[in-house]
């Protein structure tokens, strides 16, 4: 697996606002296949790191390569285009619309007929439901609205709608944090099984009970600096706990 | 699951295998509120005053209601995309304004309406674009953006008319070129002579529609045959012969032997297609036989109670319509009685709290916050318009209502109840429903002393009564689906829809062309409702409407451009605004200043009447337009019932409470099942 070249790759990248230090020589790689986790605990950079990953910021410093060619995103749209997916913590989600307007919300299929564009609506119910069945969901009924599903059923649909518009890097903010644990559990078989469709999953999390049984790599960021970035094999729960709080710094 | 309890889908065994049946679906649709509220309403009225109904007073308050249902359109609108237009309602004067003022006086003779109107469509949508611009440049609620265009319109549409006319009326447009044409397109009046065939499309149009409702029901809640009974097919269609040979006879023959007859001819075709079909397509159910529950009794109790309640209220007053009733009760009695009826649901709640524990209390004291208010207000208004009541038809008509309503409650739960235990029960309460309500159309039939009322409610109920049979007969004898089937679900979906439309096409001609005359504002208010509908639920528009109100930032960060839609929905209402100007003042020649001052609120209670979330994200355009027809129905039968006129305003607040929490409580039912 890790002969496979990534599919993104950060190298020393930093971040200012003003005489603000947000983020400081940051370095990881994604690669297809592999969930790559992004801890730390409150305020260590998370949310500048993946809004600089999703185009929202420009980095200040550094360089941020997607297959390998440097890119510089002016909006999250031309990210969108690549192929980076960003689901964010309140999901996108309209509460009172059904699990599949939500689906195709923003990118509706449409058939043409005659001079009027119709939105498909039977395609778009049979996709959904596809879709979501093939990360393992069932929904009940696909019309129901999206605000009478559980916390976790509500993140799979998220997480489905990026896989089927063409993610190839899925950036998940937080998606356990607001979860029990078996909805978390079931969330985190979400998340791999969209690496196993072959997409590079960002994962970001405070909690590293969520985080160690699913990462393939895990980068650890406190205070707005990179702690370190570590392979699965040489890491234990205790490590990762020791190296989240910044207690002890990477050897 | 077993046999035994398959007549109601239960909650037993895996969750996800529950069926929604065609019925708890139909409930979640925004609409259903205003829908029942508006056949409620219209019949009310049309029982209690002659003058209600009438194809010319139908057509005329159509006519009339129409600008303000066009606007409800819109103003759902944009309600679902979450923002109010305050400014809608003097948008219609400005525009009618403008108009006339550059019709009559910016040039020697005038300027052509084919400049003036464009002109007042370019000044709306300006308006409207800077409503939208404003609500998403500052962030501001729309209430006050619009509040504050509201007064600045207001304002213009004063001075300009008062300067350059000298009058805040602005009228005799008609000399302006163009005025034809437009008098024509927007506000134009067409005889129809002959009535026949309106009355044909409608009769047809209101059989199919029932049938395929039936049909499509039917296919949803059953389990499909193995194998297709012809013998139970051949009867079916007999049913059928017989249903159109009682229709086509009630057609030709006058005399009142012929029409009961082929009315009883007709019924029983009808009932026996219904149920010989039921048997030639869907699984039947093994017989079980049981005794009945204590609570399906005490039903079947209270609904022969309401029946003979309804039967007998015809004869409880003598005939004469004149007589004004209550008159022996002082002013200050009433008043009284009206408080103690008011203070009634609050001695009842307070008591209930002392009695109480503890926790019992905290959830009392909930459950009073939130529904005292409107305890009071809605008992209150039941009471002063039981005053308002003034005629011996009119008492009859809410008796009759309310006991008859009772009654078919009761039955309803008698059966249900029934149903868990004995089909032979079942099909028992069936048939005594059926019995008791041809009892009671009888009963009034020889006694009322309104003919239309009389003639009206004998269908209605005979109708009823035949329906009920039925349906019992095919949901005692067959098995009911508890799982989905996607083929039949879809099958079902498409006729109960086909049924929607041929129904509204049929109710529409009827509508449209009510008194001979077809009008164009009442087409116009057709045709927009429409659009708005099919816009809204079956285009990617209406989806980021959807959205835009639901959760903005989520529509945003899937790539709708919000702003734009919100800019586009603002403009839209501006624009309604203009062409409902214009259609006015092509109507009647003239504009007042004024015109359309707090008509906005009427659009927005008739959009939330319509089942609209005030919050935005939900809601739909039909349901709109049936809160503007329930509006305009109170508006026009409050009068007609000889009621005092300034009633309307009790009995419309009444309403819109009433419509908002039954759409609450029914979506919050609804969604319970899932």
């Amino acid at each position: 697996m890790s002969e496979k070249s990534p599919l993104l790759e950060l190298e020393n990248v930093s971040k200012d606002f003003g005489n603000v230090r947000a983020l400081q020589n940051v370095s990881t790689k994604v690669v297809a296949g592999q969930v790559t986790c992004v801890l730390g605990d409150n305020g260590a950079g998370k949310s500048t790191f993946i809004k600089i990953i999703s185009g929202l910021h420009k980095p200040s410093g550094g360089k941020y390569k997607f297959e390998g060619h440097e890119v510089a995103f002016e909006s999250p749209r031309e990210a969108r285009a690549l192929g980076i997916a960003t689901v964010y913590q309140d999901l996108a989600m309209a509460p009172l619309m059904s699990v599949w307007r939500n689906f195709f919300l923003g990118s509706e299929p449409v058939r043409r007929f005659g001079p009027i564009n119709l939105l498909d609506t039977k395609f778009a119910r049979k996709t959904a439901k596809e879709e979501m069945a093939k990360l393992g969901i069932d929904v009940r009924d696909i019309d129901q609205p999206v605000g009478t599903l559980s916390g976790g059923e509500r993140q799979s649909v998220a997480i489905a709608r990026a896989v089927y518009f063409g993610a190839r890097v899925l950036i998940l903010d937080e998606p356990t944090s607001a979860l029990g644990v078996r909805q978390s559990d079931l969330v985190l078989g979400y998340v791999r099984a969209a690496a196993a469709r072959d997409l590079g999953v960002i994962l970001i999390t405070h909690n590293p009970q969520h985080a160690l049984p699913v990462g393939d790599r895990f980068l650890i960021l406190n205070r707005g600096q990179s702690v370190g970035q570590f392979e699965k094999a040489d890491l234990s729960y205790e490590r990762l706990i020791e190296l989240m709080s910044g207690r002890v710094h990477a050897a | 699951m077993s046999e035994v309890d398959g007549l109601t889908p239960t909650k037993t065994g895996d969750e996800r295998i529950t069926y929604r049946g065609p019925i708890k679906r139909l409930l979640v649709s925004p609409e259903i509120g205003a829908l029942i509220g508006a056949v409620v309403v219209w019949a009310f009225f049309w029982g209690n005053g002659d003058k209600f109904g009438t194809a010319g007073s139908t057509a005329n308050f159509l006519d009339v209601a129409a600008p303000l249902g066009i606007m409800a359109v819109t103003v759902a609108l944009l309600m679902i995309g979450g923002e109010f237009d305050l400014s809608a309602g003097v948008m219609t004067g400005a525009s009618g304004v403008t108009i006339a003022l550059m019709a009559k006086y910016f040039t020697d003779g005038g300027i052509s309406l084919w400049i003036c109107i464009p002109a007042a469509f370019l000044l709306a949508g300006c308006v409207g674009w800077w409503n939208g611009f404003l609500v998403n440049r500052t962030g501001l609620p729309s209430f006050i953006v619009t509040l504050g265009s509201f007064f600045v319109i207001k304002g213009a549409n004063l001075v300009f008319s008062k300067r350059i006319n000298s009058l805040v009326n602005v009228s005799d447009v008609d000399k302006a070129h163009g005025y034809g044409f437009f008098k024509a397109v927007l506000g134009g009046e067409n005889k129809f002579g002959d009535m026949k065939y309106r009355d044909v499309i409608f009769l047809v149009g209101g059989l199919l529609f029932a049938a395929l409702m039936i049909l499509g029901f039917m296919e949803q809640a059953l389990v499909r045959r193995a194998q297709r009974s012809n013998t139970h097919f051949l009867l079916a269609l007999v049913g059928v012969a017989a249903a159109i040979f009682g229709v086509l006879t009630l057609h030709r023959t006058d005399s009142v032997n012929g029409n009961t007859l082929a009315g009883v001819v007709g019924l029983i075709g009808t009932v026996v297609a219904i149920v010989f079909y039921a048997r030639a397509r869907f699984d039947s159910r093994e017989k079980v036989v049981g005794s009945l529950p204590v609570a399906s009794k005490k039903f079947l109790g209270l609904g022969l109670l309401g029946v003979l309640v309804a039967s007998f209220s015809g004869q409880l007053f003598d005939r004469n319509e004149e007589r004004v009733m209550l008159q022996w009760m002082p002013l200050w009695m009433r008043f009284v009685v009206a408080i103690a009826a008011g203070a009634l649901p609050l001695v009842i709640t307070i008591r209930s709290f002392m009695r109480g524990d503890v926790e019992r209390r905290g959830r009392v004291i909930a459950s009073l916050i939130v529904r005292l208010p409107i305890i009071c207000l809605v008992s209150l208004t039941g009471i002063v318009s039981l005053f308002q009541l003034t005629t011996v038809q009119a008492v009859r008509a809410v008796l009759i209502t309310v006991a008859g309503v009772g009654a078919a409650t009761c039955f309803y739960q008698a059966r249900r109840a029934a149903g868990k235990s004995s089909t032979k029960w079942f099909i028992n309460i069936g048939v005594l429903m059926t019995v008791a309500f041809v009892f009671v159309a009888f009963t009034l039939r020889a006694d009322s002393s309104a003919p239309r009322f009389r003639g009206g409610i004998f269908t209605s109920l005979l109708l009823a009564s035949a329906l009920a049979l039925a349906t019992t007969l095919v949901e005692a004898s067959h098995r009911s689906r508890t799982k989905a089937d996607e083929a039949a679900d879809q099958l079902g979906r498409r006729m109960v829809l086909l049924g929607v439309v041929i129904g509204a096409i049929a109710l529409s001609v009827r509508l449209l062309l009510s008194d001979g005359v077809f009008r164009m504002s009442v087409f116009w208010w057709m045709f927009f409702t429409a659009v708005g509908a099919f816009v809204l639920t079956k285009t990617k528009y209406g989806n980021w409407i959807f959205a835009v109100g639901g959760n903005k930032d989520a529509a945003r960060a899937t790539g709708v451009p919000a702003d734009k839609v919100k800019t586009a929905l603002f403009m839209a209402t501006s624009l309604m605004g203009a062409f409902v100007g214009a259609m006015i003042l092509m109507r009647l020649n003239s504009v007042q200043a004024q015109q359309g001052d707090g008509q906005e609120f009427e659009y927005i209670i008739a959009a939330v009447v319509g089942g609209n979330l005030m919050t935005g994200g939900y809601g739909s355009v039909v349901g709109a337009s049936l809160g503007a027809l329930i509006m305009a129905v109170s508006k026009n039968g409050i009068p007609a019932a000889q009621w005092n006129q300034d009633g309307r305003f009790i009995f419309l607040g009444a309403v819109l409470l009433v419509a908002v929490l039954v759409n609450n409580y029914v979506r919050k039912k609804a969604n319970e099942q899932r």
